[in-house]
């Protein structure tokens, strides 16, 4: 996401002079210089190495923030439960106390996830942002949905008692370039098996229903959430273009020459009707009036010629 | 007609019963035997896995790459699989060899409640393009809601299905369903079955899987495998053959490869001795039979107090060096209670 936004602001000011000036805090830094260079030497971008749970004090010139940290791997939530919640809360805390300190904040945009809204069961129809589902705390698994739920809670307190200008979004299911493959997703998965030659492997529920939005969309709708996005707003981001996994995994197969094989390998024989997981977007598209460039057979199209010619070396 | 999809470690789980001494000559004459009979996957190596050759738990008489590149040659039905537990086997070391060799299936365990171990190994197998899936063992040492949870997270590090192992053979088939089904429920991916003898409940908890929802089952020839052996593949091909499951195996085959291994690959057909019903009762692997019969000896104790004192300690597979402490101790309690008597 930091990238695909990084890649926008860059666009934004080569191509149009917008002279963003663009502070982009994260951990690690030299990972991202490595990862990046392009990016990372760029004259109007400056990196700030640090947890986000120990921001005390930010630039003054500040604006706007973009706050994204804690990482949507559920790999690592299950590994490092209790590091999630913490990351996740303290950091969305610590950050928010930092403003409090920065004379000229515009705009705040929090980013939540669709796992707030828990299990939808029997859902037929796109999630709008008031439908939340059920959740279950007592359990390892919901280390990230259930501090992604207080984070929204911790925002709502410096919105209401603060009157910070913050706006929440809830990301969907993205694709496009500098997605890691190996990343715990269908779709990332589908690619990987799709470039090693398959077969495609569907773990679980074929019928299970996604929306993939292409990167540079999603980059474009954050940016007008930031800019014009009303405080205390929740929107969701995402594509709402519904496509069953299985319908997914042949229209990635279509993009390569060799035949390849779907496998489905799952615990139990699911109901046909489908399990949808997939954002309604009217709320986004009507305050904001943004819409979907990519659909997503040319947001595959592009991810899966990016992957071929970046030569991944793991793939 | 329901598939299951059927693993045969006779030349994995088979190896701790001969103390890892299976030659290349063995190996090749069982996997052109099982490649004959439509085995599904063929698991081939060191009784612990890859990697595992050691002092502590036993050197191998051929190394892995031997007995891979021998398994390569002579499997081209059946798919060549792979036992790895994380601190035996590493990535750069081991896993990127195998693969190299040309290893099909990699089934990367760990202990019933240490899930979290797995995921770099499971990472890269699925990175490589690999089958793999996730196994725990010792599962009788953890409840079904706690497989469930360590399942969950091997199924997030990408296992394509999570098979079960009763390593100690303690379990019967109502500890079988219970947890299966619960597995069952939790998970996305299919679940399989892997059952020891030690209760002569191999083929009855391989059943009680299937019923409960299970999609992979082990066996090995005979029940060639670690104390009192594993549920015997032909007896569990014909035996699903009659339930009205498909397996793919030939079941004349299967019954000539079980013959072959008997002939040529084991020194003795399994039975269930004593100790292992007492190993199967105190819930301890079934890997520590034949130490624990050689210290028990060497130190004039009975092994059957040994293993319910190793039960009671809560040993795990990886923890042989445990074997001799407890000896040690049995033996010094035995000379406190002569001095008192």
């Amino acid at each position: 996401m930091g990238k695909w936004l990084t890649e926008a602001i860059v666009l934004l000011n080569q191509k149009h002079n917008f002279n963003v000036k663009l502070y982009l805090l994260a951990r690690n830094i030299s990972e991202y210089r490595e990862q990046v260079p392009h990016l990372a030497n760029l004259p109007f971008i400056d990196l700030i190495e640090q947890d986000a749970r120990n921001i005390s004090n930010l630039p003054e010139d500040i604006t706007y923030i973009i706050h994204a940290a804690g990482s949507p791997d559920s790999r690592k939530h299950i590994s490092n439960p209790l590091k999630t919640i913490d990351i996740i809360y303290r950091g969305t805390h610590a950050l928010l106390d930092a403003c409090l300190r920065l004379p000229n904040l515009k705009k705040f945009v929090h980013i939540s996830s669709n796992y707030v809204y828990g299990h939808q069961n029997d859902r037929t129809t796109n999630i709008k942002e008031t439908e939340i589902g059920t959740a279950d705390p007592n359990s390892v698994n919901a280390a990230y949905s259930e501090a992604k739920r207080m984070a929204e809670t911790v925002c709502a307190v410096y919105r209401n008692q603060q009157k910070l200008p913050i706006v929440i979004v809830r990301p969907f299911a993205f694709i496009g370039p500098y997605q890691e493959l190996e990343k715990p997703w269908a779709i990332n998965n589908f690619i990987r098996d799709s470039i090693l030659g398959g077969p495609i492997r569907i773990l679980g529920n074929e019928n299970t229903v996604r929306g993939y939005m292409y990167g540079s969309d999603m980059a474009f709708w954050l940016l007008k959430a930031l800019a014009q996005g009303k405080t205390g707003a929740i929107y969701n981001v995402g594509s709402d273009q519904a496509i069953t996994l299985k319908a997914l995994s042949t229209k990635i197969t279509l993009n390569f020459n060799n035949k390849i094989d779907v496998l489905v390998k799952s615990s139990k024989t699911y109901p046909l009707s489908p399990v949808v997981s997939v954002a309604d977007t009217i709320h986004i598209r009507t305050d904001l009036q943004v819409k979907q460039i990519f659909d997503l057979e040319s947001a595959l199209k592009r991810t899966i010629d990016w992957y071929k010619q970046a030569e991944q070396p793991n793939y | 007609m329901k598939n299951i999809l059927i693993s045969d470690p006779t030349l994995r789980d088979g190896n701790h019963a001969v103390a890892h001494q299976l030659s290349a000559a063995q190996v090749a004459i069982y996997c052109q035997a099982a490649d004959n009979a439509l085995i599904p996957i063929v698991e081939v190596g060191h009784g612990n896995g890859l990697g595992a050759s050691s002092l502590q738990v036993g050197e191998s008489l051929e190394t892995d790459v031997v007995l891979l590149e021998t398994a390569r040659k002579n499997l081209s039905k059946s798919k060549l699989g792979i036992h790895v537990i994380p601190g035996f086997a590493t990535i750069n070391r081991d896993l990127k060899r195998a693969i190299d060799i040309g290893v099909d299936v990699i089934r990367v365990a760990s202990h019933c409640t240490e899930a979290d171990i797995t995921q770099r190994h499971l990472g890269y197998s699925r990175e490589r393009g690999k089958e793999t899936y996730g196994v725990l063992m010792m599962t009788h040492m953890a409840s079904p809601e706690l497989l469930v949870e360590e399942a969950q997270k091997m199924e997030l590090y990408g296992a394509e299905g999570i098979i079960i192992m009763d390593s100690a053979g303690a379990f019967i088939p109502s500890d079988v369903t219970d947890r299966i089904t619960a597995l069952v429920e939790g998970l996305s991916i299919p679940v399989g079955f892997h059952g020891h003898n030690n209760l002569g409940m191999g083929i009855a908890n391989s059943v009680a899987a299937i019923e409960a929802g299970a999609l992979m089952l082990d066996g090995t020839a005979k029940g060639f495998g670690a104390g009192a052996g594993n549920a015997q593949i032909e007896v569990l091909v014909a035996v699903l053959e009659k339930m009205g499951y498909t397996t793919g195996i030939d079941l004349y085959k299967i019954l000539d490869a079980a013959d072959i291994a008997e002939q040529h690959i084991m020194p003795l057909v399994p039975i269930i001795r004593s100790e292992s019903i007492v190993s199967g009762l105190s819930g301890v692997f079934s890997g520590f039979s034949k130490h624990v019969t050689r210290i028990s000896k060497e130190y004039g104790v009975d092994q059957r107090d040994v293993y319910f004192e190793l039960g009671r300690r809560k040993v795990v597979a990886g923890q042989e060096d445990l074997i001799i402490e407890v000896v040690l101790d049995l033996v010094k309690a035995n000379k406190n209670a002569t001095r008192t008597n």
